[in-house]
């Protein structure tokens, strides 16, 4: 797609072919309904599906145990070590979690545009009075700094744990142990005017009373009231709880009578207990219940109509933080840089290990990388500049002499264009290759497309020197031509022909944008993407291999007199060929 | 209001018509809410007997949306991420089309023939509109990003605690269990309903959740952890953004140069206009007929109502995607007019709307009007309205509002027509609320207000109207709670209130921290063995062997279960 033309995505079907569960996967079943009886259907790579299928060939793996492309949905991870990708510090496991996956240093990205942020020391004009310096943490992209929602840092260094510590505005914010303690102290200071007042008056007046000197809890105090609350009534529940839930009788005529009498059973066993047993509700906001009050939200649209749109926080820079839930600029918190893993990948369906790489968090390197590109041929396509003089005979000079280079970009509909499609052989066995596509693109755009000569051989991947020494150049005969006068390719043969390579000649005629803007009587009846020329082809390979020789190492087994099995290959690619122009 | 043109209720609700009220039981016998039924089987081959804690098993919690998935660790007060589904996360490897600098001043062409928003969706209820291959997909992807990018697991095997919207179609949870059990080889999967996690999340064990989400609002009443009744209506997020969106683009038009073409903003334009400066009035028009607002009431509405500021204050949105790049300025009054026209839809009379289309605070009453009175009693005091559209300043205050003016005209006899005697009982009830408002004002009120639904601070309390006796019970109840039971405050009923919650997320994180046990627990083994058939026809399992108790929604881990169900999945 964005990929600069041409380019080429390889499928992999691992989740067509999944057979995890006995039952089949839900979406295969009504996939399987609403298919129709052809078994065979054209990749299509306009289905959103397909981008969730299509990968490069880079970034494919390769099981040999099993034979098959392993994609990165079809191998399984498991991570080895956890560093900073920013100071490259490794962080010991036991802590990765409580730690929320970032790195607890210094490292920090910028909440307006995720730059790195960087320490500054803010100038300091009473040094010699001993004013103690100040730091803060600047953007240097967008200037943005911790200036601008009142933070400043005692040190350079250390930065995270100071910022652990001090809200937006430069107040403190409590650890969960003070948070704790908080709690019971103002819980003990209710109870006591609750005990000194009439029993009848209800705690939230005093509680009121109490909690408007306060600021309004924030989220992080709710939850963790809410925590204490529900952990205190669990504790005190007893395995002999009368009031089990499953005695509570639902259809009774009113709910009354149950709530009744579970207080009246309470009362006649005349228990004498320290906490109320059965499990009730939030009573204050210290237990984390809060009633909505409309004053914030007020405040809210106020601040909306006075600061205006730049006062407040677009939808990614909201996600970005690590509590979601701001609205305003002044609120935001520099963004600790999330830790990174070096993970290994195994077969999800044999478990063999297809990459791992060196534990070092500076080494880039793998001990082990089974890469499709080395077990699956490479297919590219590329222009075949239309007007030709007679090819040359030398290979691969042909398009080199050509002085304006083809324009992808602006494939013209109705026009017959040639590409040629260069297949080269990573394996040590010659292969024999059939390519097949149907006849018009899939899609609204309909391109017809041809490929001149689908079924052809590829050399091995024998030594350059072996090449050199065995040179005799194919057969000139086999090669096809283009007829001077018409410019009509001739069909059947291969157009080139190297080593560990072939080439075939694919005659494409782009398909009419115009034709939909008029069907739709819209201005525009395309979407994105629905002009790029994308050519689905299935490819197959056969060819005989040494049993097992991936066991016995790569570079014994040509001249090995092992069995030799033939063995069959199939996959569907993609190949974008250009953009279609309008008009 | 409306009458001859409502729809037919139910057999079990139409016989409340005659004069009682519905009761839990018969709720449990509509067709129309049949997830949960209340006689429940107490069968002992479900409670299995003790079992020790599994302590050391950890927990993952996920919430499912309809645009979002949530992910995170138990015991944390926000989850670790929240990933959304744009056309962005479902381009191809190696597609770096948004890295590209141009790509920030391109708006993206949207599908043809595609609903609003389509492709920022994971999926939509109405299945015969969903590919549910794609569904797997894109929520494969956005999980494989959660733990590779954000969770950042070792090896240990995790357990997962799924919050996800009630009456989720059975191939749609599928879908997402598949990913689960097979892509992250979970062991086990726990399923939460949100309604449940949103009252816990606010402290309550009973409330009426207010989920004003993306394609719908699901109003469902909680009692005792336990969804009784739902009701659901469309006018949500989706119908709001497209209601800016068509605010936007008028904007935009009445500025733009003679013959330009008309402006198409994007949902991601829309729904950023929407998030940043969207707002709502917390108080409703005052065209309304005066029996809504108490007579000394509304002089102050009328006064806030009027005081037009000078000049108008306006908000300029830059929209760096319009061609050409523009700044528009918006008066600020009407940033607040796409979710009048989308949630409260003042311009329509009743009868307009389908039973798929209430307004918000007729949605809440309805539902109110249709729980059993005792429940209602409880319900109407725990108003929890959560969802990503709940955030909008001044709309919790709004809809608060409105039910409670909708209370007042209408009360909460579920006889909706009063024929000739209705204008007669309408000046029944507003003299009682004059009274009311007189006696309050006045300083009557000696009683302790959350006590005494009848003096309740600012509130009316329509509840009280039909069962005056009810009163009794409470003082008793109140003395007993007093002397031995739980403080006063949590068990206030009978007037509307809102409570805030910390959401859905939040609350699968407090249950998975407290180790509590949900009623849908599905073992791996299992569900890769049977899928969702493999779940007992039983809709609910009893808890009373559990070691410790919640309630019949949730309930402290115990040991294993025999079998498995699916609960209000069923
Ligand atoms: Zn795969
Ligand atoms: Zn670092
Ligand atoms: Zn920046
Ligand atoms: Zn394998």
């Amino acid at each position: 797609m964005a990929q600069s033309f041409p380019y080429t995505y390889y499928a992999c079907d691992c989740f067509d072919s999944n057979t995890t569960t006995s039952t089949k996967r839900a979406s295969q079943v009504v996939a399987a309904a609403a298919a129709t009886e052809d078994e065979e259907q054209t990749f299509d790579p306009q289905n959103p599906r397909s981008n969730y299928a299509l990968y490069p060939l880079e970034h494919l793996l390769y099981c040999e145990d099993c034979q098959q492309i392993r994609c990165p949905r079809c191998v399984l991870e498991e991570t080895l070590n956890w560093y900073c990708p920013s100071c490259l510090f490794e962080v010991p496991s036991s802590v990765v979690k409580s730690d929320g996956n970032r790195c607890t240093r210094n490292c920090f990205n910028c909440p307006i545009c995720i730059s790195p942020l960087v320490v500054n020391l803010l100038e300091n004009a009473d040094a010699d009075q001993g004013t103690p310096d100040r730091h803060i943490l600047i953007c240097p992209y967008c200037h943005w700094s911790t200036l601008e929602t009142g933070v400043e840092f005692e040190k350079h260094t250390g930065v995270y744990a100071q910022l652990a510590r001090i809200a937006n505005g430069g107040k403190h914010i409590p650890t969960s142990k003070e948070r704790d303690k908080e709690r019971e102290r103002r819980k003990e200071l209710e109870a006591r005017q609750r005990d000194s007042k009439n029993p009848l008056s209800p705690s939230s007046e005093t509680a009121a009373v109490e909690t408007e000197a306060r600021e309004p809890p924030s989220r992080d105090d709710l939850f963790s009231n809410l925590a204490a609350f529900y952990k205190s009534q669990l504790e005190a529940q007893t395995p002999a709880n009368p009031f089990s839930p499953g005695e509570m009788n639902f259809s009774s005529p009113s709910a009354y009578s149950r709530i009744m009498n579970l207080y009246s059973t309470n009362t006649a066993k005349k228990q004498k207990r320290v906490k109320p047993t059965p499990m009730r509700e939030a009573a204050s906001e210290l237990e984390g219940l809060v009633i909505y009050d409309p004053a914030s939200d007020s405040a809210a649209i106020e601040r909306i109509k006075r600061d205006g749109w730049n006062s407040t926080l677009s939808p990614t820079q909201k996600l970005a933080q690590t509590n979601p839930h701001l609205q305003f600029a002044d609120e935001l918190r520099p963004i600790p840089t999330l830790l990174c893993t070096k993970r290994s990948k195994r077969c999800r369906s044999c478990r063999h290990i297809l990459s791992k790489p060196e534990s070092k968090i500076t080494s880039t390197r793998y001990k082990i990388k089974l890469l499709a590109l080395n077990h699956i041929p490479r297919l590219s396509i590329r222009a075949l500049p239309p007007t030709n003089p007679p090819i040359p005979s030398i290979p691969g000079g042909s398009t080199a002499s050509q002085p304006q280079p083809f324009n992808y970009n602006t494939l013209r509909s109705g026009i017959p264009t040639h590409f040629l499609l260069h297949l080269s052989n990573p394996l040590f066995d010659p292969i024999r290759v059939t390519l097949a596509t149907s006849s018009t693109t899939p899609g609204k755009v309909q391109s017809r497309v041809t490929i001149l000569c689908p079924q052809f051989d590829v050399g091995a991947n024998t030594d350059v020197w072996d090449d050199a020494l065995s040179s005799s150049p194919a057969p000139m005969a086999r090669r096809s031509t283009i007829n001077a006068e018409t410019g009509q390719i001739e069909a059947g043969k291969i157009w080139d022909k190297g080593r560990n390579w072939t080439s075939v000649a694919i005659e494409v005629v782009p398909g009419f944008l115009a034709d939909l803007k008029n069907v739709s009587g819209e201005e525009d009846g395309l979407d994105e993407d629905d002009d790029l020329l994308e050519i689905p082809i299935f490819v197959r390979l056969e060819f005989e291999a040494d049993v097992h020789a991936e066991e016995r190492g790569l570079s014994d087994s040509r001249g090995s007199k092992a069995e030799r099995e033939s063995r069959e290959q199939a996959f569907w690619t993609v190949v974008g060929a250009g953009r279609i122009a309008g008009r | 209001m409306a009458t001859g043109s409502e729809r037919k209720p139910p057999a079990s609700l139409s016989r409340s018509t005659r004069g009682t009220t519905p009761r839990l039981a018969d709720l449990g016998e509509s067709p129309r809410t049949p997830r949960t039924p209340l006689l429940r089987s107490i069968s002992s081959t479900f409670g299995s007997p003790g079992g020790s804690f599994r302590t050391e098993d950890e927990y993952l919690v996920i919430e499912l949306g309809s645009r979002f998935v949530r992910g995170g660790f138990p015991g944390e007060s926000a989850p670790r991420c929240t990933l959304s589904f744009g056309p962005d996360e479902q381009r191809r490897v190696g597609d770096y089309r948004p890295c590209e600098p141009e790509y920030v001043h391109k708006r993206r062409k949207t599908k043809r023939a595609q609903a609003w928003a389509h492709e920022y969706e994971l999926y939509r209820t109405d299945l015969s509109r969903v590919d549910l291959g794609l569904v797997e997909d894109k929520f494969e992807r956005a999980m494989r990003e959660a733990y590779a990018k954000y969770f950042l697991l070792d090896t240990k095997p995790r357990r997962i605690l799924l919050a996800m919207p009630p009456r989720m179609p059975h191939p749609l949870m599928s879908t997402v269990l598949d990913v689960l059990f097979t892509s992250f080889q979970t062991p086990s999967i726990t399923l939460v309903s949100n309604p449940v996690l949103v009252a816990a999340a606010a402290g309550l064990r009973s409330a009426l959740v207010v989920d004003i989400g993306w394609a719908e609002t699901v109003v469902t009443a909680v009692c005792e952890y336990r969804e009784v009744l739902e009701r659901r209506s469309v006018r949500a997020g989706k119908l709001l953004s497209e209601e800016m969106a068509s605010l936007l683009n008028a904007q935009l038009d009445r500025d733009a140069a003679p013959g330009a073409t008309k402006a198409d903003v994007s949902f991601e334009e829309a729904d950023e206009v929407l998030t940043r400066v969207g707002w709502c009035k917390s108080v409703p028009r005052s065209n309304r007929r005066t029996l809504y607002f108490p007579a000394r009431e509304a002089p102050v509405l009328e006064e806030f109502e009027d005081a037009v500021e000078s000049p108008p204050p306006t908000i300029t949105i830059p929209f760096p995607k319009h061609t050409p790049p523009t700044e528009l300025s918006v008066p600020f009054a009407s940033l607040a007019k796409p979710t009048e026209n989308a949630l409260f839809a003042p311009e329509l009379t009743l009868s307009e709307f389908d039973d798929e289309d209430l307004p918000l605070h007729h949605l809440i009453y309805r539902a109110l009007v249709q729980l059993p009175i005792d429940v209602r009693r409880l319900c109407m005091a725990r108003i929890v309205i959560t969802g990503g559209v709940s955030n909008l300043p001044g709309l919790k205050a709004r809809i608060l509002k409105e039910v409670e003016a909708l209370a007042q005209t209408k009360g909460w006899d579920p006889v909706k027509s009063y024929g000739k005697a209705s204008a007669r009982r309408e000046d029944k009830l507003r003299n009682q609320c004059e009274d009311r408002e007189m006696r309050k004002q006045e300083g009557e009120d000696t009683v302790a207000p959350s006590l005494d639904p009848n003096t309740a601070p600012n509130q009316i309390p329509p509840a009280a109207f039909q069962q005056p006796e009810e009163d009794a019970i409470d003082n008793k109840f109140a003395q007993l709670a007093v002397r031995n039971g739980p403080p006063p405050a949590s068990l206030v009923g009978g007037t509307i209130r809102g409570v805030e919650t910390l959401g859905a997320w939040a609350g699968a994180s407090l249950v998975a921290q407290q180790r509590i046990k949900g009623i849908v627990e599905i073992e791996r083994d299992r569900y890769l063995r049977d899928g969702l058939q493999g779940a007992t026809r039983e809709k609910e399992v009893s808890v009373v062997a559990q070691r410790q108790s919640m309630g019949p929604g949730l309930a402290v881990k115990g040991g294993e279960r025999a079998s498995w169900t699916l609960g209000v999945w069923a």
